[in-house]
């Protein structure tokens, strides 16, 4: 009850001076704003990555020719990834249930008529749409009769359609891959974006052999795409490759992979590393707002202090404790602070709003952002008022009538 | 009611000494209207705020409602101001910012009780003839007016006794006979009240006036003016 009535004087006493306390919540307002932006930002982001790993697939790793890789990351590759290879893994291998050899290369011209575009060039078998998990939408996928004639044909994603054909049927149609003409036979469903970054549905698939033999003029693979049957003993698979391409690739111990093995988990990390970087820099200004904010609430709380000295000296002759002072001007900070943590909720709120009309970013308020950013309005009320409250409890009730 | 013995009171002002209160023994019954005179700076103040339990002796002892207050915490000298004790100042001491009734709420603020605040403000400041400045600021209101607003404050918790300190000073000679008329009629009420003021009139109206003169009571005179004074 005693509680309940010196809160209400704290509120009143806030009330009284509306410019002053805006001023002391405009530091909260803003770190508090940005900490809503940002934390909402990157767990939606952080989501949308998991989403997307999953539809990539969980169960398969994947093998590119090169030490160090990194997915998306353009490097001179060398070219002792074979056929073979993937031929051994999927014979010797138990727990790989099927495996994709293929050339890819981004940024590779592609033509029809008065139009063009870059696409992602993949050459693979016809097993890629079941290990890649993506059908076509209409017209067929490649097939062995087309592997073994060395077929020019293609199968083109739904960015390439739209760039080429825009509303017209491509099946049946020739377009230009580089310099090779190539007759399209079926448009794949749209996939949207990879974590990496890569619209998916730039992708231009041919015959593998045809790729090496007609486009890309070489033997070796860029990338072997692999489907487990156990995605739990991941671990031990990713090791057995890694010892069965040494064996084959005869690199003595103590040399360098010339392989990358990419699991969905490093493409998540990968994913994230991004946001995470973003975030860390983020916070850290959030952090440095608070704290202003804070150092302006407890600047001017000391201020109010020293004008209310009287204040002070009639509320202790008429009973007030040390405590009652202490807790009332605490209470103040705090309220503050508060205040100024839910005005920046409402607007890191509209922020996000705003922000997703530039930038694909999800705009739903995540409770756990909110709650977080309550709790650091709280503390940065708790640590600012601490000082000038104490001061405000221990003047002396005399000197502060005179 | 009041019983102090043997009071000292020295200040620390720059290196050198100040003895504001040398060995002051008084006692003060219950129902007693003293007035306190001394010239300025000559110790008055400090005996009235440890009276008041607002300041602390360096020697002797203080014995309220038979209570000995001379050792008692910061805490329980709040909790005496709060229930036994109101002040009435010079300069009124209104917090600025606040209607009239909540002024005089202020106490109920730190103690225990759970009435309604307000209707208790408006019944005392009914009583103080200001029954139509119940939601006035104080600067909306004269200065006679603001000192009735802090008596009533002073008054909201049923205090033993009321401390007054120059009570008068900063009114004009019609309200501080208002002052001094309420003050007798708490007096009637059986109210025990100590003023300090360096006005004669004002020392006049009390049943026994103390003299002080350098930090000592000089001489302690009482009149025998109260009966008559309630009969009329």
């Amino acid at each position: 009850m005693r509680l309940l009535r010196m809160s209400k004087q704290a509120i009143r006493s806030m009330a009284e001076n509306k410019t002053r306390t805006f001023l002391m919540m405009l530091g909260v307002i803003i770190g508090v704003a940005t900490l809503t932006v940002i934390t909402s930002a990157v767990l939606g982001a952080r989501a949308e990555v998991m989403g997307k790993v999953e539809k990539w697939g969980i169960d398969q790793i994947s093998v590119m020719a090169g030490a160090g890789r990194k997915p998306g990351v353009p490097q001179t590759i060398p070219t002792t990834l074979r056929i073979e290879d993937a031929q051994a893994m999927l014979s010797e291998i138990e727990n790989i249930k099927d495996v994709s050899p293929q050339i890819n290369r981004r940024d590779f011209p592609v033509k029809h008529g008065g139009n063009s575009t870059y696409g992602v060039l993949v050459a693979a078998n016809p097993n890629w749409s079941s290990v890649w998990n993506t059908k076509p939408e209409t017209g067929r996928f490649l097939s062995e009769e087309d592997t073994g004639r060395l077929a020019r044909v293609a199968v083109i994603g739904k960015t390439v359609q739209k760039d080429l054909f825009e509303d017209e049927d491509p099946v049946g149609k020739q377009i230009l891959v580089g310099n090779n003409p190539f007759e399209v036979i079926g448009v794949l469903e749209a996939r949207g974006t990879s974590p990496t970054g890569l619209d998916l549905d730039t992708r231009v698939v041919i015959p593998l052999s045809t790729g090496q033999k007609r486009v890309f003029n070489q033997d070796y693979l860029f990338t072997i795409k692999t489907v487990l049957h156990d995605s739990s003993t991941m671990g031990q698979t990713v090791d057995d490759v890694r010892a069965l391409l040494r064996e084959r690739h005869n690199l003595q111990t103590g040399v360098e992979d010339d392989f990358t093995i990419v699991t969905p988990t490093q493409v998540m990390a990968i994913a994230s590393k991004l946001s995470t970087i973003f975030s860390v820099f983020l916070i850290l200004i959030t952090g440095i707002s608070l704290t202003v904010g804070g150092i302006v609430i407890a600047n001017i709380m000391f201020i109010a202090v020293n004008e209310r000295r009287e204040e002070i000296g009639i509320r202790r002759a008429v009973g007030a404790r040390k405590g009652d002072i202490l807790i009332q001007f605490l209470m103040e900070a705090v309220s503050v602070a508060t205040t100024g943590g839910f005005i920046g909720i409402i607007a890191g709120f509209l922020g996000l709003k705003a922000l997703a009309g530039f930038i694909k970013l999800p705009t739903a308020l995540m409770w756990e952002s909110t709650v977080l950013a309550l709790f650091s309005a709280i503390i940065v009320g708790l640590l600012a008022g601490i000082q000038p409250a104490k001061k405000a409890a221990s003047l002396n009730p005399i000197e502060a009538l005179r | 009611m009041i019983e102090v013995s043997h009071i000292s009171k020295t200040f620390q002002k720059d290196t050198v000494e100040v003895q504001v209160l040398q060995d002051i023994s008084v006692t003060i019954q219950e129902g007693e209207f003293v007035s306190i005179m001394a010239p300025s700076g000559m110790g008055k103040s400090t005996l009235l705020n440890i009276l008041g339990c607002l300041d602390k002796s360096t020697e002797g002892t203080y014995v309220l409602d038979g209570v000995p207050v001379h050792d008692m915490d910061d805490d329980e000298l709040s909790r005496i101001r709060n229930e036994k004790i109101g002040f009435v100042f010079q300069s009124f001491h209104l917090l600025p910012r606040m209607t009239a009734w909540e002024n005089v709420t202020l106490p109920l603020v730190y103690s225990d009780t759970n009435s309604n605040m307000k209707a208790r403000a408006v019944q005392v400041l009914e009583s103080m003839g200001l029954a139509d400045r119940v939601d006035h600021l104080p600067r909306e209101l004269s200065g006679g007016q603001q000192q009735r607003v802090a008596i009533a404050r002073a008054l909201i918790n049923n205090p033993r006794i009321i401390l007054a300190d120059e009570p008068t000073g900063n009114l004009d000679s019609s309200s501080g006979e208002e002052v001094i008329r309420i003050f007798r009629q708490l007096h009637a009420g059986g109210v025990t009240l100590v003023v300090v003021t360096h006005d004669m009139d004002v020392a006049l109206q009390a049943d026994r006036t103390i003299q002080m003169k350098d930090g000592r009571i000089a001489s302690d005179v009482a009149r025998a003016r109260q009966s008559a004074e309630v009969a009329t």
